[in-house]
């Protein structure tokens, strides 16, 4: 007889860490098209610049920590960051800028507290956290080509020249002379909250106009509606529970039905615009729920969507930043290893997690085994 | 029946727990086939070890002999309710520290049983057979019926709950039990009540075994036991999480189910003690599920305890190098290891030709490379919570191995390592594909050898202060006497031997007592 062998389990489950990454990158990737469809080929460069230094700095950082590089880029989770970076990013930055961007995320925020799983901010909040502090100005400047401000000025958002245009603000060295640069410089919809007291999804609707016309008003909508529909993809694949999103989602609202009144929605907005003017899907659901930084068990979940929830809102209302994901989500952040200890779940058999003096093991095993 | 099946699950609310996770069952294909009786093996290899390892039998036998079925081969020393029986007749070729091999003569001859044909059967008379019969508990860990009954008893049991809740995917031994065999299922649940002196019984199968549920249905009525059904997840066979889902009770690692009056039996366990009972027939044989997609057709045998897991897999057209004729391709890589004993959640990899049935054995799983796929190298945990969803005792896996890694003991306490049952949902969900189960059981012992250290330590601290206080004591004295002459009377020649006179007279005078 050989040596008793210990039991394992030596059936798993198929799915594997890189399907995850690749299922939240399949279900941002709408949301990726629909800003393409509405604000240019802008968006797309940022990914691609992107993606292309992440898995550079990812793989360069691998090398210098001396671990199997392909082994740890097929977990595909640098992939992640770097979308969600970009898609963060407004287009028209320089690519140097994305570059810094995506090298303080990969390597300050990631690999420097020992790589995937051990990161204590998301990477991608804080590589544009690092970017806003920096570059105030540029980061809260959408340069999007003229089209999308007026679409009867006959530029075409997904033209050529408009492609060229991009190129340029992305490469600034790079002069396609025969074209003027068309991009022009906005906001994000809250500030402009001329817009705010009605969806302009509806009022387009009710007026005949096409809903996918381009315009600043429709296209922060369905960007979010995108961005909903690929959380809402996720929750039912299983790969993120309710409880973020959701908290997220009814603290805001519930933030902004409090403070609302209809005289004051151009400060406060309304609480519509607040979930569905900015950025609050990407946030609630493809950026807050990030596992690795967020807290693990439900109730802790909660509580840290409502802190992050709250924060959103606080500082879009009260504070002096445009929008609030970034400072919000790492706020929330330095709070989950609290939240993780604080809020436990009762184990099984005990009466209350912290307070019952755990059993000494030798003794309780041994007991244990006796009687199964 | 199958009507009566859909209305038992429609109607009864299912017994359930929080946590779990479904696997495919994959049973089908292993109950198309009934309960099939195997040939006699060769060669029996019968364990001597029980319980874990941890008891020992002592062998009755000497190599050479010929042994007659039901005929003791072992018995445990000081414990009487520790025996082992020939499952058939033939000759012992070899007895190890572990093991007893008997070459088997093909004939079958036995001993004649007596069974208990009378009316009434008292409670002793049950507790009797049941330790005659050396039934251990066929559920997991082995551990002897007869014993357990007894400490239930004493502690006043209220419920006896038969676990025919096997919950891994591919075992299905309790279920072709109960179809086959429900009547002497719920005949020997009775005696174990009877024993045990419980005062209701139920049997608890999972909801999706129909034909194990519309069998038991007639048998039933006429008992006192009820039937509940469980929600088909994994872990429902687990002893507390049963008799969490069952009466809401959760019953802590540190207590014993007994003290709060429930018995938990096996279904398998049940029969033997039916057997044992009524045809005074010791455990020399149970039911084991021999599956996998390798097989040609896996089923479910009545086995003879020492069978090689090797026979009842070559029984089911299971083709192993050397021994294959024609090796088909999906064969042609299975090596001898890829064999597990046991269910793919808990079981483990062994050997085949040194494997054998024993009383615990459920199951026997050829494996194959799309149901077990090499688990690969392990990804980072990323903390996704799947291991805390699943898991059935409500810890946090993910925390558990943080702490594991970095052997944090007070975190590992307080975070409830050792309320880990060891199931194995964690790892069975875990993306990274992370061996949690190994971890967990490393840090336990761990835990358990620093415990141990540590009371060791305060006994050595202890004594080392007894014996500074005895030093002390000692120095106080030697100061007193240095302090104060000696007021004894000094040594002298007379003295010495007047008090031996007194002594010679004492002793003599003690034996002329002694006399009289």
């Amino acid at each position: 007889m050989n040596e008793h062998q210990p039991s394992i389990p030596a059936q798993l489950a198929a799915h594997r860490t890189a399907d995850l990454m690749r299922q939240v990158i399949l279900a941002a990737a709408p949301a990726a098209l629909i800003s393409t469809w509405y604000f240019g080929y802008g968006v797309v460069l940022n990914l691609l610049v992107a993606i292309c230094f992440a898995y550079a700095l990812e793989a360069s950082a691998l090398y210098v920590r001396r671990r199997p590089i392909q082994h740890h880029l097929a977990d595909s989770s640098v992939l992640v960051t770097a979308m969600l970076f970009a898609l963060s990013v407004p287009p028209g930055i320089p690519w140097w800028m994305i570059a810094l961007g995506t090298g303080f995320a990969v390597l300050l925020a990631k690999q420097v507290f020992g790589g995937l799983g051990q990161n204590p901010f998301n990477p991608a909040m804080a590589g544009y956290l690092f970017l806003l502090l920096a570059f105030p100005l540029e980061m809260t400047a959408w340069h999007v080509s003229e089209a999308v401000i007026d679409p009867d000025s006959g530029h075409s958002v997904l033209g050529l020249a408009s492609f060229c245009g991009q190129l340029e603000l992305l490469f600034p060295g790079l002069i396609f002379s025969s074209f003027d640069i068309d991009g022009l410089v906005m906001a994000t919809p809250l500030i402009e909250s001329k817009l705010a007291s009605k969806s302009a999804l509806m009022s387009a609707w009710s007026e005949g106009r096409s809903l996918l016309a381009r315009g600043s008003e429709t296209g922060w909508e369905w960007i979010n509606v995108a961005y909903l529909l690929g959380g809402l993809y996720l929750i039912i694949k299983r790969i993120i529970t309710w409880h973020i999103p959701m908290s997220i989602l009814t603290t805001v609202l519930g933030w902004s039905l409090f403070f609302y009144s209809p005289e004051q929605s151009a400060i406060v907005g309304t609480p519509y615009l607040h979930l569905f003017g900015s950025a609050t899907m990407i946030g609630a659901f493809f950026i807050a729920t990030d596992p690795v930084s967020a807290p693990t068990s439900n109730p802790a979940r909660v509580v840290y969507g409502i802190i992050i929830g709250s924060c959103i809102y606080g500082v879009r209302v009260w504070g002096s930043y445009l929008d609030a994901i970034a400072i919000a989500v790492i706020f929330g952040n330095f709070l989950a290893p609290l939240l993780d200890h604080m809020l436990r779940p009762r184990i099984f058999g005990q009466i209350s997690h912290s307070r019952a003096a755990p059993a000494p093991l030798g003794q309780a095993s041994t007991e244990n085994t006796a009687h199964e | 029946m199958l009507s009566q099946a859909v209305r038992w699950l429609t109607e009864g609310r299912l017994a359930s727990f929080s946590g779990g996770i479904r696997p495919p069952k994959q049973t089908q294909r292993t109950l198309r086939s009934r309960v099939m009786a195997t040939p006699i093996p060769e060669r029996l290899i019968m364990p001597l070890t029980i319980y874990r390892k941890q008891e020992r039998l002592t062998p009755a036998v000497r190599i050479g002999e010929a042994v007659r079925k039901y005929q003791c081969l072992a018995t445990h020393l000081q414990d009487p309710d520790l025996i082992l029986h020939a499952p058939t007749s033939g000759m012992i070729t070899a007895i190890t520290r572990d093991v007893l091999e008997i070459q088997s003569d093909g004939l079958d001859q036995a001993l004649i049983l007596c069974g208990n044909t009378t009316e009434k059967i008292t409670q002793a008379d049950i507790l009797q057979s049941i330790g005659r019969a050396g039934i251990v508990g066929q559920g997991g860990a082995g551990y002897p019926t007869v014993k357990k009954i007894r400490l239930a008893a004493s502690a006043g049991v209220k419920v006896l709950i038969v676990n025919a809740a096997e919950c891994e995917p591919f075992v299905c031994c309790d279920e072709a039990l109960i179809r086959e065999f429900a009547d002497q299922v719920v005949k020997g649940a009775e005696y174990l009540m009877q024993a045990s002196a419980a005062d209701a019984g139920v049997i608890a199968i999972e909801s999706d075994k129909h034909e194990a549920i519309a069998a038991i249905q007639e048998p039933l009525k006429a008992s006192s036991l009820t039937l509940r059904l469980l929600a088909a997840k994994y872990p429902a066979g687990d002893e507390r999480i049963l008799i969490k889902s069952l009466t809401g009770q959760e019953i802590p690692d540190s207590a014993n189910p007994a003290e709060r009056g429930i018995l938990v039996q096996n279904a398998g366990t049940a029969k033997a003690v039916f057997d044992a009972v009524k045809l005074g027939q010791p455990s020399i044989s149970r039911i084991v599920t021999v599956a996998g997609a390798p097989l040609k057709t896996p089923k479910n045998f009545s086995a003879l305890l020492g069978t090689p897991v090797s026979d009842l897999l070559s029984w089911c057209g299971f083709e192993h190098e050397g021994h294959s004729e024609e090796p088909s391709a999906h064969l042609q890589h299975t090596d001898h290891l890829k064999i597990i004993v046991g269910g793919p959640l808990t079981g483990r990899r062994a050997d085949m030709f040194c494997e054998s049935v024993q009383q615990t054995t459920t199951c026997v799983i050829a494996t194959d490379k799309i149901n077990f796929p090499a688990s690969g190298p392990e990804h980072a945990c990323i903390r996704c919570g799947f291991c805390a969803e699943a898991c059935p005792v409500r810890l946090l896996p993910q925390q558990l191995l943080l702490h594991s890694r970095n052997f944090d003991e007070h975190n590992l306490n307080s975070h409830g390592l050792h309320s880990c049952i060891e199931c194995g949902a964690c790892a069975y969900v875990c993306p990274s594909k992370i061996p949690l189960v190994q971890h967990f059981r490393q840090s336990k012992e761990i835990l358990r050898d620093s415990a141990a250290e540590r009371s060791e330590s305060q006994l050595r601290q202890a004594r080392y202060r007894h014996w500074q206080t005895r030093q002390g004591r000692t120095a106080r004295r030697q100061v007193k006497q240095a302090a104060e002459p000696e007021r004894e009377t000094p040594f002298s020649r007379e003295n010495a031997r007047s008090e031996i006179a007194e002594a010679v007279a004492r002793v003599k005078e003690k034996k002329s007592g002694k006399r009289q």
